[in-house]
């Protein structure tokens, strides 16, 4: 065992080493004894990954300012609701089923002020109240008010007493009448937001509601953008776990230029909706695979099968226009539009 | 030396410790009160909220608290002792009423992570401070009081260039102590 190197040596020789470029420190700290050049060079070693104590603790500031961590209680108020039941908690933020002054019921997305400290997801929470108060369709969930209180930043919704696609297909097999029916107000309402300029970017299941009187609703409005905006998605552009797990999460749904990070477009949009509708009625992911890689892949190059080879009695010209819809070029997709109009022709009259 | 290192270095808390209360409970309100009327990131980070907790203390003529750079360090301590207690009682699960059968901490690693991470930090100082005073205040500064370097080298009284190297050593001091820990 040798004996302990000198604090104040060590302190210099560190700071020497550290002036030399990294191909040349050998030389110095040779000439030190083991001891002393051990203790160097464990500690260069920990500078180069020096990620901590980067930035400051705002996470653990904003938890501890907020009175709340369990989720807000029942009858507790918030702006002019009251909350009734926790329904959902998501890396975002969490739902609520309030009642506004009235006793109506009204869907009350929360971002409790420990998630304030992601700019993303203010970020996020804002774009969702902005965009879907700026449209008002009966496919798309009504937004009637957005604002800040001390339990953190809301959004008061549109109650809609149903399940998310995601939902229904986890349940089983869904009939391809039931499912053009249902494609066709969900293309009716993104064609409403294109129409007012507004790009969805996170069309998937799980932001497809369908009511219990079968009107089907369009959520989830937290990445949309004015329509030809250029940049990435506010997902994309780095950060905490929790915004790159929610990419992970709707990677299945992403349209191929979007995964080369192109610029979105209406046909982006178009693309997300055909594979959720290929999923709905092939009753399997058009780009299913083992790994994150395997699905880039599917998405990128992979050859589709037709839906009338995995499954009877969809109509020639529905499998012909989902497979238009996951066309790789943009310009080879529908719009929102002329879906609506090939699925609304084959599904029959449909509900407002 | 500053007065301030030689006092703490001695061992003499006490003056510390009739500032602390003080201090603590003016940055809980503070930061309350931030939350409420700006719910933003900067609003939230410790350097603006001791900042402000200086400018209520001075204008209200604290004659303890004249020093602005003593009260950087006493503020620096009280947040540290915030926030580590409060992680603690993070880590530990024991806070909250909760709702039934739904745990937040199954979406909110970052807090989790950060709050190991204060901890796991909180017991290395310990450790510094025995090696290294000096350099294990500018850390207390630096992060949990959120001080730039120039911040900390004025409420220290010593030259910039003294807390960078300080503070790179530092660093790497202490996450190759909290690499040993916590393998």
């Amino acid at each position: 065992m040798n004996p302990p190197a000198p604090w104040e040596e060590i302190e210099r020789l560190y700071h020497e080493a550290l002036e030399l470029p990294v191909g040349e420190r050998n030389t110095l700290l040779a000439r030190a004894g083991p001891a002393l050049r051990e203790e160097v060079e464990s500690l260069l070693d920990a500078d180069c990954k020096a990620g901590l104590l980067a930035v400051p603790p705002t996470h653990v500031v904003a938890d501890l300012l907020d009175g709340q961590p369990g989720g807000l209680a029942p009858g507790q108020r918030v702006a002019d609701y009251e909350v009734e039941s926790l329904i959902s908690i998501g890396g975002m933020g969490e739902v609520y089923l309030a009642r506004d002054r009235q006793g109506r019921p009204v869907a009350l997305k929360i971002l409790r002020p420990r998630f304030t400290v992601s700019a993303q997801a203010v970020d996020r929470f804002e774009t969702e109240a902005r965009a879907a108060s700026a449209l008002c369709h009966p496919n798309i969930v009504a937004v009637y008010e957005s604002g800040r209180s001390p339990a953190g930043l809301f959004i008061a919704m549109e109650w809609v007493d149903g399940s998310t696609f995601r939902a229904i297909m986890d349940a089983g097999q869904v009939e391809t009448a039931q499912a053009m029916d249902w494609g066709a107000q969900a293309a009716r309402g993104l064609s409403a937001a294109h129409t007012a300029g507004i790009l969805h970017r996170d069309m998937k299941p799980e932001n497809l509601m369908l009511r219990k009187d079968g009107v089907v609703k369009i959520l989830d409005f937290g990445l949309a953008r004015d329509g030809g905006e250029a940049g990435p998605p506010p997902s994309s552009r780095g950060g905490s776990g929790t915004i790159s797990g929610t990419l992970s999460g709707t990677l299945l749904y992403m349209p191929p230029e979007i995964l080369r990070g192109e610029t979105a477009a209406s046909a982006s949009d178009v693309f997300s909706l055909g594979a959720v509708l290929y999923e709905l009625t092939a009753g399997q992911h058009p780009f299913a695979g083992e790994t994150r890689l395997d699905v880039f892949e599917a998405i990128e190059c992979r050859p589709l099968a037709a839906i009338g080879s995995l499954r009877n009695g969809v109509p020639r010209e529905v499998d012909r226009l989902i497979l238009r819809m996951l066309d790789r070029r943009p310009g080879g997709r529908p719009s929102a539009r002329e879906v609506c109009d090939v699925l609304g022709g084959v599904s029959g009259p449909k509900k407002a | 030396m500053t007065r301030l290192l030689a006092e703490w270095g001695s061992g003499d808390q006490t003056a510390l410790n009739k500032m602390m209360p003080l201090v603590y409970g003016e940055l809980h309100r503070i930061a309350r009160r931030a939350w409420n009327q700006h719910p933003h990131t900067n609003t939230l980070q410790p350097t603006a909220l001791i900042n402000e907790a200086y400018l209520r203390l001075a204008n209200a003529q604290n004659a303890q608290f004249q020093d602005r750079c003593h009260f950087f360090a006493v503020a620096s301590k009280a947040m540290r002792q915030i926030l580590v207690n409060h992680a603690r009682g993070r880590l530990s699960g024991k806070r909250g009423r909760g709702v039934a059968n739904i745990s937040l901490d199954d979406v909110e690693p970052a807090v989790h992570q950060e709050a190991a991470e204060i901890v796991a930090l909180h017991d290395a100082l310990e450790a510094l401070h025995a090696v290294d005073p000096r350099k294990s205040m500018v850390v207390e500064m630096r992060y949990f009081g959120g001080l730039s370097i120039e911040e900390t080298a004025g409420a220290m009284g010593v030259s910039v260039p003294t807390v960078n190297r300080d503070w790179r050593l530092a660093r790497s001091w202490l996450i190759r102590e909290m690499n040993r820990e916590s393998s």
